[in-house]
């Protein structure tokens, strides 16, 4: 199996860009998924949570956590957003590893995330933190 | 329609809500969000997990608590909204579980008014799944 790169990235590794861009199947799915009497209307704007996880997946893909037999817990979560987001929207995620230690034989990782639009101006940042368990060090 | 949040005080509660996490709505998270995770969408597979059996996705909790979130603050939410919390227990289909907040404290920042709330969803044996902090303009 291939090492996975949570195992061998620096601090400082840099990941993407992602075309994070939420298209109206996705946005409807996260609506059945989340939705309820409860929510929001959104019009054609979208919640900036999907658009974080829409990352996230490629960074734990990137970062090989999909591999079998490895276990990830996603233990904390940061975000900041400045400004609604249109369905469909082009918006690109670049992460970058800021932490990466190795304690009793966990990993403990942070990526933090710049989210911009198509004129390249920032709408929002992101950190996540994830405790891996169950690879050799 | 705006909201005017601005008479909101500390010691305001968020209006919270309940949801079933249905292995339906995992599913769809799984198709919204592209995390195909096994330990999310495979019983087989997340049976060899510590856990034992599927649990939903940590952000599919958060985004509910997110939907509190722009409910209260349908204005100003998107517009400059901060979070910052911790995932602590899991969610596994066909529990319950309930949104909460509150108004701690009421600052002035940059000439906004902004509100610092805690914020979290619980689990109906009162565990938290998730719990942390939330920062929003109130106009």
């Amino acid at each position: 199996m291939a090492v996975p790169l949570i195992s061998t990235a620096a601090v400082g590794h840099e990941f993407g860009p992602y075309d994070v861009s939420i298209p109206t199947e996705r946005a409807n799915a996260y609506a059945k998924a989340v939705g309820g009497a409860e929510s929001p209307d959104y019009g054609d704007s979208l919640a900036p949570i999907m658009v974080v996880a829409a990352a996230l997946t490629e960074l734990i893909e990137d970062l090989g956590l999909f591999s079998g037999g490895l276990q990830t817990i996603h233990a904390g979560q940061e975000v900041s957003w400045a400004r609604p987001v249109k369905i469909g929207e082009k918006v690109d995620a670049i992460g970058r590893l800021t932490a990466n230690s190795v304690r009793r034989g966990n990993h403990f990782a942070t990526v933090s995330v710049s989210y911009k639009d198509s004129t390249g101006s920032e709408i929002g940042t992101s950190s996540t933190t994830i405790i891996v368990s169950g690879e050799e060090s | 329609m705006t909201t005017n949040n601005s008479h909101r005080s500390a010691g305001d509660v968020l209006a919270g809500f309940e949801r079933q996490i249905t292995q339906d709505r995992v599913d769809a998270y799984g198709e919204a969000s592209g995390d195909h995770n096994p330990i999310h969408l495979n019983e087989e597979y997340a049976s060899t997990t510590q856990f034992g059996t599927r649990i939903a996705h940590g952000m599919l909790s958060l985004a509910l608590v997110t939907e509190m979130l722009a409910s209260e603050f349908p204005d100003t939410w998107h517009d400059g909204g901060k979070l910052k919390v911790r995932f602590s227990a899991p969610v596994f289909p066909g529990e319950i579980v309930t949104t909460y907040g509150e108004i701690t404290g009421i600052s002035e920042e940059d000439g906004k008014i902004i509100a610092t709330c805690t914020i979290g969803c619980k689990k109906t044996d009162g565990t938290d799944a998730v719990s942390g902090r939330a920062t929003v303009a109130l106009e």
